[in-house]
């Protein structure tokens, strides 16, 4: 493992052209009279197939990153290409069309919609998809498929969360934005869903972001930011990526 | 079907208390909509055809007697299209078995029944001959009424004479929808019939052989009515003419008119009443979901889903819960519908009316509905659009509660922490607080406006016809009699006192404006009939001069102490111009009144009594009547005691379904607001409620809170309710207010505590409810749950 502060050259693995590429990208919070600067000048480039971890202190602005990246929200200043498109320059309604085709999310609090079964949770995105995965199997992937009839509540928080994967997945995204996937779950189920990201990885080469707290599944990732007061403040490179099974929790 | 949309429909069913409350306030619009409106368009259409078809006349005259051969001459004014001449009989009916008054019309008709205007329709039996004395056809109501059939006979005293008719048909006609007998108060089908005779036969039994006493006329197309009616006027003049007239002046068409104009008021303002409350109501509901809803609409919105279909995914819950309404309302209307229309085929005579509701009504009442769901929607589909996904996706903040004024209130009365928490959370949603308040005092004003509507009719009917009216029997007469006839009245047995009464056709101009009217005048020391106005104060005769009630004098353009121009349509025909020494503020009509000695100044003639106001010992009244019927001299006997009978008849028969409609229209705002309100504020504080049940309060404690703050919040709204309800009283009176009468405004206090009851036990009823999902609260769930 390397330490290096330099990002201009992190070209992930190898890939030509980076999926994402930022520069000095700010985002300002003004809460009443005061002014939360919640990133302080990001640069960044992401490689396609790119397993990426967030590290760093709550409160470093990592999902502010994240929900910019994932075009949820824009940043105050500074610009974001995805390829060659400009997504800083983009109408709400260009950045909804993207989402729609090209990104999954999957939150801490699994977010699923209670009131729709397992499989109606993911169909929510397959029925706007342009090629989705069917349903059913985007949950065979997460081996949910004998509970897809079942609502979030009779779930367990890591079967939820596995929804929520599948419901990720089931888009054949190119990148999948991860905010603290395992931040409620405990080890054995925190793995099983990482397990399935790296899958998603592996099978449709998918772009993954993830945040968490938890140092140990740096290990899966190419590439470790590590976060402090809004800043990129360093960058880990691993020489080789780790299977989730083996990550010390 | 698409996962969102099972979510909408698994959220309507989660729901399905609070869209089913909302559902019935929309149905209650939908139901008075489609009430109003449809039974509106089945009278005006039924009334247009039946005119169509059986060639209701346009203008109107009736005269003493003229020769027939003037329908020629009237034939011959520009813009006349068709003119008929008639004889207009009224006659006293004697019934076997019934002493009290009972009068008919008789009008002339070709040769079985036939003439070119106003066409007699038969329902049974046959048309009169043209020479059959006797031969009568009958009105179908008043066949009803008295059970007769063609075959049966009932003697009567035409001009003097008594024969006997026979009824050989049963019919009715375009110009009888509406009846009543003159000086009646209320239209009595049993009392008051129609007859159609044979024109020969009938010009026998009159005395008037080739001669008629009524004129009608259609018009030609862009006719001028005004023009033909000044011209038919001087024609008729010599004739005895009581001056010509307009349908708006047809007795008939004029009701017929103010009952189309009421329904009109009504759509007025009931649906939406309805309307604006089901708006709050999608408003309050629709924004709490939607706020609980933040992290599954940015869920949606980072997977992809448009602004536009979240938009429209929220607006269709509030157009499927419009839509439930719309059914409903519509069951509920066409319902009501029908039986209106039933009530109303009773009191109009048609040859047939059925409820018909139209496409285009439906549509509309569809639309209103959608609209308004729709509108209550914008609020919080806004707030839907506006999230945007990455603030969605963090909680929402914690509700911000500030030591405000509404507190320090509260720290004065000196409320326990529960008190705190109510007061706190009231002034935390300043915004549904008062919807919930407006919502409850709407519905409490709408019953209050509604069943003060029940005190306006009474008070009318009963203050100021019969305190205006205190005569026990009036008399009218052939034609006007000079004052002898008041002796020979007087020497009845039993008759304790008679007065003189009179009214006098004449035409009277200001300027421009001309109107027709009778001049009415009493006794100068009368006590039986009195002039009443709006303050219900008794106003006199004045010495000289005209008084005319207000609405006359505006109509006329006139003020107290113009002079105006009287052109008299009966005994000598004298014009003159006379000062207008009064006016009165009167409810019923367009009226003019002057002294005896003015009206006798202006007719000329010494026959100043044209009616006689009776007081009588009723002990003996069926043999005062049987005397008075006996009279040549009488046209018609009227008892003021059978019109009120009729008239707490009338009431009495429908007052509980009315008041049964309005209590369950008005309820269902009550229950819809409070019930939403409680639903809403129960989901809010479940996890407050579940805290406070672990830290060891009891059920009934925690209860308290919901209801405390449902409790205050109805507090506030029945003051306001009652101010509402006299506002939209007040509103209602005026908007039925028409040509022919104004409703007194004459609230009574049983009414306020009878509505404030109804709508406090709604309101009780549907918290308690909620309360007791309260005392079923499972404390581990909702601790655990995230909101
Ligand atoms: N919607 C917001 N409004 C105001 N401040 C915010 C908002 N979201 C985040 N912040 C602030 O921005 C900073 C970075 O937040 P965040 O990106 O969520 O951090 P992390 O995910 O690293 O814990 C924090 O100080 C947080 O309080
Ligand atoms: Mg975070």
């Amino acid at each position: 493992m390397t330490t290096e502060a330099d990002i201009s050259d992190g070209q992930g693995r190898g890939e030509t052209l980076p999926v994402f590429r930022a520069v000095d990208l700010r985002k300002i919070y003004e809460v009443g009279e005061t002014q939360v600067h919640a990133l302080r000048g990001v640069d960044l480039e992401i490689g396609r197939g790119e397993v990426l971890v967030l590290l760093g202190p709550s409160g470093s602005g990592k999902s502010t990153l994240l929900n910019i990246v994932g075009a949820l929200d824009r940043p105050t200043s500074g610009q974001l290409w995805h390829e060659d498109t400009e997504l800083t320059g983009l109408s709400d309604r260009a950045l909804t069309r993207f989402r729609r085709a090209h990104v999954g999310f999957i939150f801490q609090f699994y977010n699923l919609i209670p009131s729709l079964t397992a499989e109606e949770n993911v169909r929510l995105v397959t029925d706007i998809a342009d090629d989705p995965l069917p349903a059913e199997e985007a949950l065979e992937m997460v081996g949910l498929g004998h509970r897809r009839g079942h609502f979030p509540a009779q779930l367990s928080g890591g079967e939820q969360q596995r929804v929520a994967v599948a419901r990720a997945i089931a888009k054949r995204p190119r990148v999948l934005f991860c905010d603290e996937p395992t931040g409620a779950l405990d080890s054995s189920t925190g793995i099983k869903v990482l397990e399935t990201l790296a899958k998603a990885n592996e099978e449709f080469g998918a772009t993954l972001i993830i945040i968490t707290h938890n140092a140990g599944i740096a290990a899966m990732a190419d590439r470790v930011f590590n976060f402090l007061d809004g800043r990129i403040a360093s960058i880990d490179v691993n020489s080789e990526r780790r299977p989730p099974s083996e990550i010390s929790w | 079907m698409k996962a969102i949309d099972l979510k909408l429909l698994r959220d309507l069913w989660r729901m399905r208390g609070q869209a089913l409350a909302i559902a019935a306030v929309i149905a209650a619009a939908a139901a008075t909509f489609i009430l109003s409106v449809g039974v509106h368009e089945s009278l005006s259409e039924t009334r247009e055809i039946y005119y169509e078809r059986n060639h209701f006349a346009e203008v109107f005259a009736g005269m003493t007697r003229a020769p027939r051969t003037v329908v020629e001459r009237v034939e011959d004014i520009e813009g006349v299209r068709q003119a008929e001449g008639r004889i207009i009989q009224f006659v006293t009916l004697e019934m076997e078995g019934r002493v009290e008054p009972i009068r008919g019309v008789i009008n002339s008709v070709e040769d079985g029944g036939a003439s070119d205007l106003n066409q007699m329709i038969l329902t049974e039996g046959r048309g009169p001959g043209l020479e059959e004395a006797g031969e009568v056809v009958v009105d179908r109501s008043f066949a009803e009424a008295n059970d007769l059939h063609p075959g049966d006979e009932i003697d009567a005293l035409i001009y003097g004479t008594r024969q006997t008719l026979e009824i050989v048909g049963i019919g009715l006609s375009p110009d009888y929808i509406w009846a009543i007998a003159p000086g009646d108060l209320i239209p009595d089908e049993s009392r008051y019939g129609i007859f159609w005779m044979g024109r020969r036969a009938l010009e026998a039994a009159t005395d008037r052989t080739e001669a008629i006493n009524s004129l009608s006329l259609t018009l030609d197309h862009g006719a001028s009515e005004a023009e033909v009616i000044r011209q038919l006027d001087i024609i008729l003049a010599p004739y005895g003419s009581t001056g010509a007239y307009g349908r708006e002046d047809h007795l008939s068409h004029a009701f017929l008119d103010n009952e189309l104009m009421q329904l009109d008021a009504m759509t007025r303002i009931i649906p939406p009443v309805f309307l604006l409350v089901s708006t709050f109501l999608v408003y309050i509901v629709l924004g709490r979901m939607i706020r609980t809803e933040r992290e599954q609409i940015g869920l949606l919105k980072a997977f992809g889903y448009t602004s536009r279909a979240i938009a429209w995914h929220y607006l269709k819950f509030a157009f499927a819960i419009a839509a439930l309404g719309i059914v409903l309302g519509a069951i509920v209307g066409i319902w009501m519908g029908r039986n209106m229309t039933e009530l109303y085929a009773e009191y109009y005579r048609f040859p047939f009316l059925v409820y018909q509701l139209s496409p285009e009504t439906f549509a509309s009442a569809a639309a209103l509905a959608l609209a308004s769901a729709g509108l209550g929607a914008i609020g919080g589909v806004r707030t839907a659009i506006e999230l945007t996904p990455a603030i969605a996706m963090a909680p929402p903040p914690p509700a911000v509660y500030r030591a405000g004024t509404v507190e320090r209130l509260s720290n004065l009365a000196g409320f326990t922490s529960i008190g705190h928490m109510i007061v706190r959370h009231i002034s935390r949603w300043p915004g549904r607080s008062s919807m919930t308040v407006v919502g409850v005092s709407l519905s409490l004003g709408l019953l209050f406006s509604t069943m003060s509507f029940i005190d306006s009719s009474s008070s009318m009917l009963e203050t100021n016809f019969f305190r205006a009216q205190r005569q026990d029997v009036s008399v009218t007469f052939i034609e006007p009699r000079n004052e002898d006839v008041l002796y020979d009245l007087g020497r009845i047995p039993g008759v304790l006192r008679v007065e003189a009464t009179r009214a006098a056709s004449a035409r009277l101009r200001h300027g421009p404006l001309s109107e027709r009217v009778a001049i009415e005048s009493a006794d100068d020391e009368g006590t039986l009939w009195a002039r009443i106005d709006s303050a219900e104060q008794e106003v006199p005769l004045p010495p000289a001069g005209l008084m005319l009630s207000r609405r006359l004098a505006d109509k006329l353009g006139a003020r107290t102490g113009d002079r105006i121009e009287v052109s008299m349509l009966e005994g000598r025909r004298s014009v003159s111009v006379v000062p207008i020494a009064a006016t009165i503020d009167e409810l019923v009509g367009s009226r003019a009144y002057a002294s005896s000695a003015t009206l006798a100044q202006l007719t000329r003639d010494r026959a100043p009594v044209g009616s006689a106001l009776l007081r009588i010992d009723t002990n003996q009244r069926d043999a005062i009547l049987a005397e008075l019927q006996e009279m040549p001299i009488v046209l018609g006997v009227t008892e003021r005691n059978a019109a009120l009978v009729k008239f707490e008849e009338m009431i009495d028969d429908n007052i509980i379904t009315m008041i049964g409609f309005y209590v369950a229209f008005a309820s269902a705002i009550a229950i819809g607001v409070v019930y939403n309100s409680a639903r809403i504020v129960f989901s809010e504080r479940a996890r407050e409620l579940a805290t406070l049940r672990v830290l060891g309060y009891h059920e009934s404690e925690v209860a308290l809170v919901l209801l405390g703050e449902l409790a205050l919040l109805i507090a506030i709204a029945v003051p306001i309710g009652c101010f509402a309800g006299y506002w939209l009283a007040q509103l209602m009176t005026a908007m039925f207010s028409s040509d022919l009468f104004r409703l007194p405004f004459a609230p009574t206090r049983a009414t306020y505590g009878f509505s404030i009851l109804v709508i406090l036990a709604a309101s009780a009823l549907t918290a308690m409810i909620v309360a007791r999902r309260v005392m079923r609260l499972d404390m581990v769930r909702v601790l655990k749950a995230r909101d």
